[in-house]
């Protein structure tokens, strides 16, 4: 079974007094949707970095499936906040980028992105440029063009973060339905609670000064909506507003206010 | 810092020079009354008319100001029947020759020396000192070196055209460069780029706009270092037609001469804002 494993990580950035991460361990299983969430400063983003590759820790071990992340490779790809889309290309092309680079012939490509883009509800946006997307279709593209790369694991930095309240609370079921229907594992870095709490297996609660780990939640939420249960009804369970006031609760624990 | 600074002062300067359109630059707010283009209109008209006026009532002798009426019969007399031996076409295709060719081997050395600046700090250590010391240099200064080392054949004056078509190509390449965005090449890396690839697939295009703009701006230094790169051992090209005509006082022929550079110019710079059009349409949409 594939495992992406964060082990007793420490950042400590070039030029600061504090380290950003202390010994931060995180583990994402296939299927495994692992949500962390934190004040501002709690590293979460260096740490999902960390597992893409881009930033090498001071101490501790990244590993995938054993083998130690030393850099960004597709068996890990990446959604940024802003989509970091490529606007000399169509949406179509964009989310054929992986395969392009593989030596994919365009007809196969072609087929395969249109495949992708209509599971997250693009249908008939292929051929359209990036800049006449909104951000919620960009979003899309980019989850597609990440997904084109056939990953073990997604990861999500903040990938909701710039788009309206209405859109998120969209796209949070098309994260869901992505999640069940490609059986990746998903690390994904929010400042939404109850993003977190809908989306997440599991909420790795860290706290800043420097980042550690303080909770984990095993909320599953969003094993009821994959088992068929509608998303109003699971929002409107006693349960979950239970649930919120934990989290929050453990995110501004021991904070001077 | 140097390279930033330079592309964009030269940017706003063509910008505002040009009367053209400006994809990317606001909708100036509409004033009641005249416009800015019908004042160029009535200037240009004004300079006509006192042009011909003053040819018109002798107040200069017609050696030195000849009428707009006769640099027009001109124009149709050189086109037509030539002068130095070549026909206005074959001046200005002889020019327009030079003037692409230098072209091409800006792009070819400009190009790869702008991504060596713009990516690698050792490219920016060999590669900005150079850069920095050619450009300043007026063309008329290393001209005279130039025929020393290359003879006075035609790579010599195509050399000198390229030479100032060197600096603004490959300095808009760097900024160009340096202005790409870190998340979009992580993503790409993400998705299993090698550097390499990165380079084709994200840096090279995400440059492009900034490039082009480096071509526009080459192409205006190139096209006015014509008549110094056609000044020794010519025997065709517009710069050199101006020479002849003005070393016979053919002052008729050098104004002729000069509006057709000019109007060259006119059409060249349109034609880049086009292919800027059909080649980058997402330059300033993001």
């Amino acid at each position: 079974m594939p495992h992406l494993v964060l082990d007793k990580i420490s950042i400590h950035y070039e030029g600061q007094q504090a380290p950003a991460v202390e010994r931060v361990s995180i583990d994402v299983a296939k299927g495994d949707f692992v949500v962390l969430v934190g004040r501002s400063g709690c590293g979460k983003t260096s740490l999902l970095n960390v597992a893409a590759g881009l930033v090498t820790p001071s101490r501790g071990m990244a590993t995938t499936n054993g083998r130690p992340i030393t850099a960004p490779g597709s068996d890990r790809a990446v959604v940024f906040q802003n989509d970091a889309l490529f606007p000399w290309l169509t949406a179509r092309e964009n989310v054929a980028f992986a395969l392009r680079l593989r030596g994919v012939r365009p007809a196969e490509r072609a087929r395969r992105a249109d495949e992708l883009l209509a599971l997250v509800k693009l249908t008939d946006a292929g051929d359209k440029r990036i800049w006449e997307l909104s951000g919620g279709m960009r979003q899309r593209v980019g989850l597609a063009r990440a997904l084109a790369a056939e990953p073990e694991f997604l990861l999500l930095d903040e990938p909701l973060g710039a788009l309206d309240a209405l859109t998120r609370e969209r796209m949070q079921t098309t994260l869901l339905d992505l999640w069940t229907a490609s059986h990746v594992g998903v690390l994904m870095v929010t400042h939404g609670i109850e993003e977190a709490l809908v989306l997440a297996t599991r909420i790795v609660v860290l706290a800043p000064g420097p980042g550690r780990v303080v909770r984990t939640f095993e909320p599953g939420f969003s094993r009821r909506y994959a088992a068929g249960e509608a998303i109003r009804t699971i929002k409107a369970d006693p349960a979950f507003a239970a649930a919120r006031g934990e989290l929050t609760d453990a995110i501004f624990e021991g904070e001077v206010a | 810092m140097t390279v930033t600074s330079y592309t964009e002062r030269s940017n706003q300067k063509i910008d505002e020079v040009d009367g053209l359109s400006v994809p990317w630059s606001p909708a100036a707010p509409r004033r009641k009354g005249v416009s800015a283009r019908i004042i160029s209109a009535a200037t240009i008209l004004a300079v006509l008319a006192i042009w011909a006026l003053s040819a018109r009532l002798q107040l200069v002798s017609p050696v030195f100001l000849p009428s707009p009426a006769a640099v027009w019969n001109k124009f149709f007399v050189v086109a037509n029947d030539g002068f130095v031996d070549a026909t206005l076409w074959q001046h200005a295709v002889a020019s327009l020759g030079r003037v692409f060719a230098a072209l091409v081997a800006a792009l070819l050395i400009g190009v790869p020396v702008g991504l060596a600046i713009g990516i690698s700090t050792v490219g920016r250590g060999i590669f900005d000192p150079l850069l920095e010391f050619l450009r300043p240099i007026p063309p008329l200064a290393y001209l005279p070196l130039v025929i020393i080392w290359f003879g006075i054949g035609e790579p010599s004056k195509i050399l000198v055209i390229a030479i100032a078509m060197l600096a603004p190509v490959a300095l808009s390449t760097a900024s160009g460069v340096r202005g790409v965005s870190q998340e979009r090449i992580n993503a790409a890396r993400s998705l299993g780029a090698t550097k390499r690839q990165v380079v084709r697939h994200v840096i090279l295009p995400s440059a492009l706009p900034s490039i082009l703009t480096g071509l526009r701006i080459a192409l205006g230094a190139g096209w006015s270092t014509l008549v110094a790169a056609e000044l020794v051992a010519a025997t065709r090209g517009l710069g050199f037609m101006i020479q002849s005509a003005a070393q016979f006082l053919v002052t008729d022929v050098v104004i002729m001469g000069i509006l057709v550079i000019a109007a060259i110019a006119f059409v060249l710079e349109f034609i880049i804002r086009r292919i800027e059009r059909v080649l980058v349409p997402w330059a300033g949409r993001e």
